[in-house]
């Protein structure tokens, strides 16, 4: 089958950069999709005949990617966001009125073949919402008038007007309480430039790291308390101790950028404004467990973030920051991005892997945990994208220096991406262990006056915090405490005008649209509470629903495959506890607030 | 090998020491505790998708997978504690919620795993009151039905096909509560039609073309019996309601295959009921075909051989056996050739030379037989022609387990490009007989390019230690001495297995269906054996040399004027023209169907088949196994007994002697007696397992030869079993069974 050049040259590409074939897949499927609208029969199998895999290979694999597609989507495919953060701010009147606009529902496409309509789940927009994206162009802080604008230029065949350049709500006034160690470089003008980067001490850690011992860059990264910042909160250091140093394999380093956690967007901004951060903390990774190779495994949905990394890692190479004998040391390192297609279980380590090998995300059974047996079979150091990121600092400026920024035992600063029911949402640099109503403050209080009611403290998995329990310490140990988890550091504030049954019915239904399937608790579990909580909150609920909600839920908790069930578990169980008065008011057959979106919003 | 480590553990409240390395599952199962679980298998690949072995294990914050979790010095681990009856119920409430509970008319149903679990730890009843996720049944070939909303997820068909199989024809579609199996064509599969996914489905999802809706399992009785096709002596557990087949399975694992069937074994017995079994005895009177009683056919056919014998002498006489009879048939048609008819002139078509082997072997044969069950234990296996993924399914499953479970390391030599290459650590495209001479001896006639890569090849499998050696027809006689020349200068004790094609090939040979041997191998030739035989058998035997398959039908109503053929097709099989054979005085054929050669014969005689008999068959191991009665069909009579009458009839008209044993068990016995190497134990035997056999060959064995062309395969398929084939329907139904060899190998 022939190609277009274009595609032919982006393959060729792709199969350079793995050492297995497989790997090449979910890219080049995405490519391939980007170019023809879908994948027909004939596209999946020139692919398989590329990459030596059967046609069935192919398809289950794309089967499982959401962003993937069997049949031609319409010339501007709107994915509209409706998950917690944007519900909040109105996502689904944006999703409503788009829908009565343009006439059509959930994947359908009008008649002309000229718009499609999704309703997505999180697009890493949340302090930007309501969101949405036009094929791959984000759109931030719609409203129904910019929405009808948006409909109105794309209709007419015009230049659609241009996206929000970056993330909405991380380049803004610093507030005081904010110390700015990673996102100092945000909103400096090319900032993403390794001009730029350079001017700001850009590539000084990694010369100082290239003069230190390896056991010596981990002995400082254990030193600075640097935990990771994907939601788990595991020391970089110990992690990196864990790769064995005599091996015959090759070693990888992998930062996981494949944000997804509801409410969480900050690993985003990190890469627009500053992806040679990355790269640096990815270099000094390498250079410390002997690592000759880094992937970025970077979200479908980013894609202009990932065209941002791929030019940063390019000038890299320019100027001999990566490939061999890096800055004359002997060093040699490789890097290169490679994008997902619509997964979140893809962001938990092990089906991040699995991804990245061209397969089905299914997570895998640990042990062996992958620092002994990671990508291919390799020891790897797999990272958060902000724990990559923190590393320069921590180099540059000593462990103990970052440690001394946090707490004991949480070390430095963490970008807060604080979204919902506040005045400005946005994404703030802030000390570990700052305390949470000081934040919702630093974030300009809950909109509108209103009183808090609730705060999810770490993305939507963590269980909820009433708002009595928000005076406490934002890090791992005291969220810990109060019976939360710190996780993605993705702070979603929520009104006292909040029907704490929707946004229970709303994560849920995240969960399950994300649940890969693989385990019986998690996928019948997320699917039946799903069900039961969408009809609970239209009406038909019934006394003996809420315990079973709370009880279902934690019949799931702790014993599926991977940490998604819990991540379906744990809010579910917080909200059923604590705001059970409020599914009992459902039982008289009505939401008892007027529905969530029409109280909150930018308009 | 060094003493594996040995720890000890306590699993509720025994103690128990197992190696290291073993997982608490495997743990519970060896102290007789059920571990419920749905996706452990053994012999997959660990999936922990179930969550059904969750147990306690004590200083562990949460429960564990037992099928995952290794077993380590001094853990403690509870499987009957509430927390685990509690999960395991919860895990089933989950796993109902989407399943449409019809076990009513489910063909599952009564051998369902997840029946059985329910049942066991279930709740007693439900609380799911929202919408069922639903799919229509869907049919994937004549022999494959999948129906997603019964479908649990466990993935062994998915494992089973791809690394069980290397068939990879069943994938995974969608995700999270949508996931569902998917088969590799879009909506139908292309496959190897084994229908292992099939059984191995613990639930009802996945069901038999042929099957389903059919009965009850409980209405049902079970045989278990060697297959019927090729030589590798799969046991198939025949369903039988009514003096009638219904399916065929291996789910009682009661053979060395284990769980493994190819699609002959699962599917092709429905030859049984075909309604073109020959059911009556025909005669040829004034040049047709025409039915006749037993009594009449059995007069005509001694009192014609009599006279032949008497006018022509007893050379004229030529009897050809079968691949498919079993061993005291074969032993019985020996004796009726050599002592009733006075004749050497006995063969049958030699589908692998297992004379030659033991020739080669000499003294070394007991030690140097591979076993079927052996070969999965193998740690290097040399694989020299054939092609064991069509034609020696159970090998090619074997060769699999070892390299999968076992690490073993796979060389092959052949011809073609086989399927097994794709688990080989060296592959070497070459003709085999050449091939063999260059490693024996330097010399062969071969590519440069191939002299390198067999060097490549000898260089690795001379650090190997007891190579298990796989060959097929390509090598015989003196081929066969150039491999064992080979394999005795390889490390320990090389062991080799001879790959021939049908059910009892092997048995054929052993018994002496060879013109210049006697039972085991002992030479016609050899005065002492003859006197032996002779003696047993109540006449002395002739040392005049028989005329082997060949000849004997060059020389059809030539020197030959009457012909005995038992299970054999000469007409298509040695393509030798029917009306050579028209020309015989006397064509005398037992058989179960119309064939091109019983189109000719002046007498048939309708024959009983494999699930129809008793006796035992010898696989091309080597490993001897009994048959099992399934069916009856009125009318045929086994081989065996036709034989005796016939013996009978012709010691009544003066000719030999009667046979004394009237079952295959005095027989079986007296082969236990006399045939070297078959002196087994009866107990194993009795109870349905398989004992080794190892007849040996010490005289001489450099003289031993073959003519070209006397050792041949028919180069079956999955889909094809010799002059069988046209009476498999279920087989011959799927679109695979067109396929030639070539697109087999290469579907992906």
């Amino acid at each position: 089958m022939e190609l277009p050049a274009q595609l032919e040259a982006r393959f060729a590409e792709l199969l350079r950069r793995y050492p297995r074939k497989r790997s090449a897949l979910v890219p080049m499927l995405l490519f391939a999709q980007d170019q023809f609208g879908y994948l027909s029969d004939a596209l999946i199998e020139e692919i398989a005949r590329r990459l030596d895999l059967n046609v069935l290979q192919v398809t289950e694999t794309l089967a499982y990617y959401s962003m993937l597609r069997r049949e031609p989507a319409g010339k501007y495919h709107l994915q509209i966001c409706t998950n917690v953060s944007c519900m909040l701010r109105g996502g689904y009147r944006i999703l409503e009125h788009c829908q009565r606009r343009l006439g059509i529902g959930h994947k359908q496409k009008t008649p002309d073949g000229r718009f499609s309509l999704e309703e997505v789940e999180c697009i890493g927009a949340c302090t930007g919402a309501p969101a949405l994206q036009v094929n791959y162009d984000y759109y931030e802080n719609m409203t129904p008038e910019r929405l009808d604008i948006l409909l109105e230029t794309l209709a007419q065949g015009a230049p659609p007007p241009p996206p929000v350049p970056h993330t909405s709500g991380a380049v803004h006034p610093r507030h005081p309480d904010e110390v700015p160690v990673i996102s100092r470089r945000f909103g400096i003008p090319d900032s993403r430039t390794l001009r730029v980067y350079r001017e700001h001490d850009g590539y000084r850690a990694l010369e100082k790291a290239l003069g230190m011992k390896p056991e010596e860059i981990i002995e400082e990264v254990k030193k600075s308390n640097l935990r990771g910042r994907g939601g788990a909160g595991f020391p970089a250091g110990v992690k990196w101790s864990f790769v064995p140093k005599d091996t015959d394999k090759p070693k990888y380093v992998i930062a996981n950028a494949d944000e997804s956690e509801p409410g969480t967007c900050k690993d985003r901004p990190l890469m627009e404004f500053d992806p040679h951060q990355l790269i640096e903390g990815m270099l000094i990774a390498g250079f410390a467990v002997g690592a000759h190779q880094g992937y970025i495994y970077i979200r479908g949905e980013y894609r202009y973030v990932m065209n941002i990394l791929d030019e940063a890692i390019a000038e890299a190479y320019a100027a001999g920051l990566l490939g061999k004998n890096i800055l004359g040391s002997g060093f040699d390192f490789d890097l290169c991005t490679h994008t997902g297609a619509g997964a979140y279980e893809c962001g938990e380590e092990s089906a991040l892997m699995e991804s990245l090998e061209g397969k089905r995300g299914y997570p895998r059974i640990r042990p062996p945990f992958p620092a002994l047996v990671g990508l291919y079979g390799c020891p790897t150091v797999i990272n958060n994208v902000e724990t990559l990121s923190s590393v320069p600092a921590v180099i540059l400026h000593g462990g103990e220096w970052y440690a001394s920024l946090g707490t004991p035992k949480n070390g430095g600063t963490r970008l807060f991406a604080i979204s919902g029911h506040v005045n400005r949402p946005g994404i703030y640099e802030l000390p570990m262990g700052y305390n949470l109503l000081k934040m919702i403050d630093v974030a300009g209080g809950v909109a509108n006056g209103k009183k808090l009611k609730a705060v999810i403290p770490g993305g939507s998995s963590t269980p909820l915090l009433k708002a009595e329990e928000c005076d406490l310490a934002m890090d791992f140990d005291s969220l810990a405490r109060a019976g939360s988890m710190l996780g993605s550091g993705a702070v979603i504030v929520l009104d006292e005008e909040t029907c704490m049954v929707d946004v229970a019915r709303r994560i849920m239904r995240f969960y399950a649209h994300e649940s890969c399937g693989w385990c019986i608790p998690c996928r019948e579990g997320t699917a039946w509470l799903r069900q039961m909580l969408d009809r609970f909150h239209a009406g038909g609920g019934r006394s003996e629903d809420i315990p079973l909600i709370g009880e279902l839920s934690q019949n799931m908790l702790g014993r599926t495959f991977c940490p998604l069930g819990d991540a379906a578990a744990m809010p579910t169980i917080s909200i059923v506890r604590k705001w059970r008065h409020e599914f009992e008011e459902h039982l008289k057959g009505r939401c008892p607030y007027k529905p969530a979106e029409v109280l909150a919003g930018a308009d | 090998m060094a003493e594996q480590k040995q720890i000890r553990l306590k699993i509720d409240d025994r103690e128990v020491t197992v190696p290291a390395g073993t997982l608490v599952i495997e743990v519970a199962k060896r102290l007789g505790i059920e571990v419920p679980s749905f996706c452990y298998y053994p012999g997959l690949s660990l999936q922990a998708a179930c969550r059904m072995c969750l147990v306690e294990v004590e200083k562990a914050p949460k429960l564990q997978t037992a099928c995952t979790l290794v077993a380590v010095d001094g853990m403690v681990v509870h499987t009957n504690t509430e927390p685990v009856r509690k999960a395991r119920r919860d895990m089933l409430e989950f796993l109902l919620t989407n399943h449409p509970l019809d076990c009513p008319v489910c063909d599952k149903g009564g051998e369902c795993e997840l029946q059985d679990m329910t049942f066991r730890y279930g709740a007693d009843s439900s609380r799911f009151v929202e919408l069922k996720v639903h799919q229509p049944e869907e049919k994937w070939s004549e022999l494959v039905y999948f129906d997603m909303p019964r479908c649990i997820l466990c993935f062994r068909c998915v494992r089973i096909c791809d690394e069980g199989m290397d068939v990879k024809a069943l994938g995974v579609g969608s995700r999270g509560v949508y996931s569902a199996i998917i088969p590799n064509r879009g909506d139908h599969l292309e496959c190897e039609e084994c229908g292992m996914c099939i059984d191995i489905c613990p639930v009802g999802a996945l069901t038999s073309g042929t099957y389903r809706y059919k009965t009850r399992p409980w209405e049902m009785k079970y045989v278990a019996t060697p297959c019927a096709h090729c030589s590798n002596g799969c046991k198939t557990t025949l369903s039988v309601r009514n003096n009638q087949i219904l399916r065929a399975n291996n789910r009682d694992l009661s053979g060395f295959n284990r769980e493994f069937l190819c699609a002959k074994g699962r599917f092709g017995f429905d030859f049984v009921s075909h309604e073109a079994r020959l059911k009556f005895p025909l005669v040829r009177e004034n040049g047709a075909q025409k039915p006749a009683s037993w009594e009449q056919a059995v007069r005509i056919v001694a009192e014609r051989l009599k006279a032949i014998r008497d006018r022509y002498g007893p050379e004229a006489i030529g009897v050809l056996g079968s691949n498919r009879t079993t061993n005291e048939e074969n032993y019985l048609l020996n004796r009726f050739a050599r002592a009733t008819l006075g004749t050497n002139n006995v063969d049958h078509h030699r589908t692998a030379d297992y004379a030659g082997l033991a020739a080669a072997l000499g003294e070394e044969a007991p030690r140097a037989m591979l076993r079927m069950e052996e070969l999965r234990e193998a740690k290097a296996i040399l694989v020299i022609g054939n092609e064991p993924s069509y034609q020696n399914p159970l090998v090619a499953w074997q060769i699999r387990w070892a390299v999968r479970n076992g690490g073993a390391r796979l060389y092959i030599i052949n011809a073609q490009p086989i399927k097994l290459r794709r688990r080989a650590t060296c592959f070497v495209q070459a003709d085999e007989a050449e091939a063999l001479r260059h490693l024996a001896s330097g010399g062969g006639q071969l590519s440069a390019e191939t002299r390198h890569a067999l060097q490549e090849l000898e260089t690795e499998i001379r650090k190997e230690s007891d190579v298990a050696i796989v060959f097929g027809a390509e090598l015989y006689a003196k081929a066969i001495g150039d491999l064992v020349d080979f394999g005795r200068q390889l490390n320990g004790q090389t062991r080799y297995m001879a790959l021939g094609d049908y059910a009892n090939s092997r048995g054929a040979s052993d018994m002496g269906l060879l013109p210049e041997f006697l039972p085991g191998y002992e030479r016609v030739s050899d005065a002492a054996a003859r006197e032996r035989f002779g003696r047993l058998w109540g006449t002395e035997l002739s040392v005049v040399a028989g005329l082997d398959a060949r000849a004997m039908l060059n020389e059809a109503g030539e020197k030959i004027k009457a012909l005995y053929v038992v299970g054999s097709n000469p007409v298509k099989t040695f393509e030798v023209p029917a009306e050579k054979l028209a020309r015989l005085e006397l064509l005398v054929v037992q058989e179960i169907f119309p064939t091109e050669t019983t189109a000719v014969a002046d007498v048939v005689l309708p024959a009983a088949s494999a699930y129809e008999k008793e006796g035992t068959f010898t696989n091309t191991a080597g490993d001897l196994q009994m048959l099992r009665k399934a069916v009856d069909l009125p009318g045929v009579r086994s081989d065996f007994d036709i034989l005796r009458i016939l013996a009978h009839q012709l010691a009544r008209l003066g000719l030999g002697q009667p046979f004394a044993a009237r079952t295959p068990e005095e027989v079986l016995e007296e082969i236990r007696q006399h045939v070297r190497g078959y002196a087994v134990s009866l107990a194993n035997l009795l109870a349905g397992g398989a004992e080794p056999v190892h007849p040996v060959l010490e005289a001489d064995p450099k003289a031993y030869d073959v003519p070209v062309g006397a050792i041949f395969s028919s180069r079956d398929t999955l889909f094809s079993s010799g002059s069988l084939t046209r009476y498999l329907k279920m087989v011959r139904s799927v679109n695979e069974a067109r396929l030639s060899y070539e697109e087999l190998r290469n579907a992906k």
